[in-house]
């Protein structure tokens, strides 16, 4: 009687087995179409997903420092040239630098009240440049690219990038003496 | 006699199933500082007694390594597992190496009929990586294989 009992139960243990699999068949055959792969039942068991992401374009420039023309020389041209670090993601590493004063309209000049003088900007690609290309307030000097490796070039080289400032003789020469002059110069870059 | 009898239906093979997966899509991560996970509670079935079971997961970087490629740059993720169903967090997996001692709450193949899901599987982008990524579609695949432990 017991024997009875735990055959039948077997059988009906059975049934339900194949009554859920007949069910997990239509479920599946009936539900949406996935990439992802569902296991079967079996000694081991695998499935598989697909994972998908975007990653948009982007630039970070720091390393920047303030610039401070102290006691110049007013017969010998001003200049303060600083390496700075600009990273780019895209596939290239180009990227786009625009320099923008706080002058009127953007322009590159430092002021005293009403009292203006003015001042250029020049950019380089690569650190430890004394030089490089001028920059107008508010234009985009495109193609240049980045060395970084880390967006604050904490690893790879530390610097990837010159910024050169200067103030011509003939300009210091107009400025009052003792007077300080100040100004703030922006720049943006973006990625290529 | 009862217990021989019913002894001979325990005898049955050792079966698992991992089932109810999902692709998994981040999209267009805006915000490349924070880390960003999705989570989805999947169906991980075993009939050995004690419902027991390892789970190894291996994606599909080189040597099986969690990454994500856009054809010129990776992307690395995380894998944590959890053996309960609607978890956000578990035990971090690390790619071909089993996550022994995981036990199943599901009562049927494939948890169908409503019953007991069980197991969470999250995929985590750090913010360490995706703030130095590059730029571009990163896609890649994650298998996930279970046996009875």
């Amino acid at each position: 009687m017991s024997w009875m009992s735990c055959k039948s139960a077997n059988r009906l243990q059975k049934f339900h087995y194949n009554l859920l699999i007949a069910l997990t068949t239509v479920i599946a055959l009936g539900g949406p179409a996935e990439a992802a792969t569902q296991g079967t039942a079996g000694a081991t068991s695998t499935g598989s997903i697909s994972i998908t992401a975007s990653v948009p374009n982007r630039t970070q420039i720091t390393g920047l420092s303030d610039i401070s023309f102290a006691n110049a020389d007013p017969t010998t041209v001003a200049t303060s040239t600083q390496n700075d670090c600009v990273w780019s993601n895209t596939a290239t590493k180009g990227y786009s630098i625009k320099a923008t004063g706080s002058g009127a309209a953007g322009a590159f000049t430092l002021a005293n009240g009403g009292l203006t003088v003015p001042y250029s900007v020049q950019w380089s690609q690569s650190s430890g440049q004394s030089s490089g290309t001028n920059l107008t307030a508010g234009t985009a000097l495109s193609g240049q690219v980045s060395t970084a490796t880390t967006p604050t070039c904490s690893s790879g080289p530390s610097t990837t990038s010159s910024l050169i400032v200067s103030i011509a003789s003939s300009d210091l020469q107009n400025m009052v003496a003792a007077t300080s002059y100040t100004g703030s110069l922006t720049l943006l870059v973006t990625p290529q | 006699m009862g217990l021989l009898a019913c002894g001979s239906a325990a005898a049955q093979a050792q079966q698992v199933q991992i089932s109810n997966l999902s692709d998994v899509g981040f999209g267009a991560i805006s915000n490349l500082q924070a880390d960003i996970s999705q989570s989805q509670t999947v169906c991980a079935f075993s009939n050995i007694l004690s419902a027991r079971y390892s789970i190894t997961a291996t994606g599909s970087g080189t040597g099986g390594a969690f990454t994500l490629t856009n054809g010129a740059a990776n992307l690395a993720y995380d894998v944590q597992w959890n053996a309960l169903a609607n978890q956000t967090s578990g035990t971090a997996l690390s790619p071909g190496t089993a996550l022994t001692g995981q036990v199943s709450g599901a009562v049927t193949f494939g948890c169908t009929l409503g019953l007991t899901s069980s197991g969470s599987l999250t995929i985590i982008l750090r913010a360490a990586t995706l703030s130095s990524a590059a730029a571009g579609n990163f896609s890649g695949t994650l298998s996930l294989m279970i046996a009875p432990n």
